[in-house]
């Protein structure tokens, strides 16, 4: 592992297109502000383990018996279809 | 997109698959970027997606709307522009369901799938308001 000291508002550049800046040292807390192309997914390692071992157990083998939906999906409606226009905010 | 429409004589079914490109694949498997987008009748609301040549390998998905109903995962400029999203009606969200045992469900709401319907190319995006939701939300499945 390359283990490199930086400063506040010190970057590093990985590949010549991701920039990693030092943005806020709080005790053990650092906010770092990353620049990298739209095609280079950049996640907190947690949540992408998570989703990770999600879907390797999502995965299925053959076509199972799938459960009924009940009536009470209480806080959905499913003829209502979801307002495509809320979906993307930004 | 490329819907193929077959009508199945026995059931008299009307099952529609739909090519969808991922090119990052999903998380975990990020070498298989292309997949069979499986709806019919039957299973209603539920689809497959297919991983393309592996028949017997594929995820299970429900539409949000299904699931919870004021949904709102926040897609980041990175991933609109990666989807080459021009208008939020473009946009169709899927959730993966895992089974369980007992007949039980559970869709992914921190992971969605977004595909661009008027491409086919999808992602698997992680929101930037996912801290919101549950990986492990309890679909409200019939004893």
């Amino acid at each position: 592992m390359l283990i490199l000291s930086r400063k506040i508002n010190e970057s590093i550049i990985i590949d010549g297109k991701i920039k990693v800046r030092i943005i806020k040292i709080d005790g053990d807390t650092i906010k770092l502000g990353i620049e990298a192309p739209s095609d280079t997914p950049v996640h907190r390692q947690e949540v992408y383990d998570e989703i990770q071992k999600n879907n390797r157990e999502a995965l299925t083998t053959g076509r199972p018996v799938l459960p009924r939906l009940g009536n009470k999906s209480a806080t959905s409606s499913p003829d209502k279809k979801a307002e495509p226009q809320q979906i993307l905010t930004k | 997109m490329n819907t193929v429409e077959l009508i199945e004589a026995e059931t008299v079914s009307l099952k529609t698959e739909t090519f969808i490109h991922l090119p990052l694949g999903l998380l975990g498997f990020e070498q298989i970027k292309k997949y069979l987008l499986i709806s019919s009748p039957e299973e209603h609301p539920f689809l497959w997606l297919q991983m393309v040549g592996e028949m017997d390998r594929s995820f299970l998905v429900v539409p949000p709307s299904f699931v919870k109903h004021d949904y709102q995962p926040e897609i980041s400029q990175e991933d609109v522009k990666f989807l080459g999203l021009v208008s939020p009606d473009d946009a169709v969200i899927l959730n993966i369901v895992t089974l369980k045992e007992g007949g039980r469900a559970f869709a992914n709401l921190k992971g969605p799938i977004v595909i661009n319907k008027l491409t086919g190319i999808a992602r698997q995006i992680i929101p930037m308001n996912s801290w919101k939701y549950s990986i492990n939300h309890a679909l409200p499945v019939e004893e």
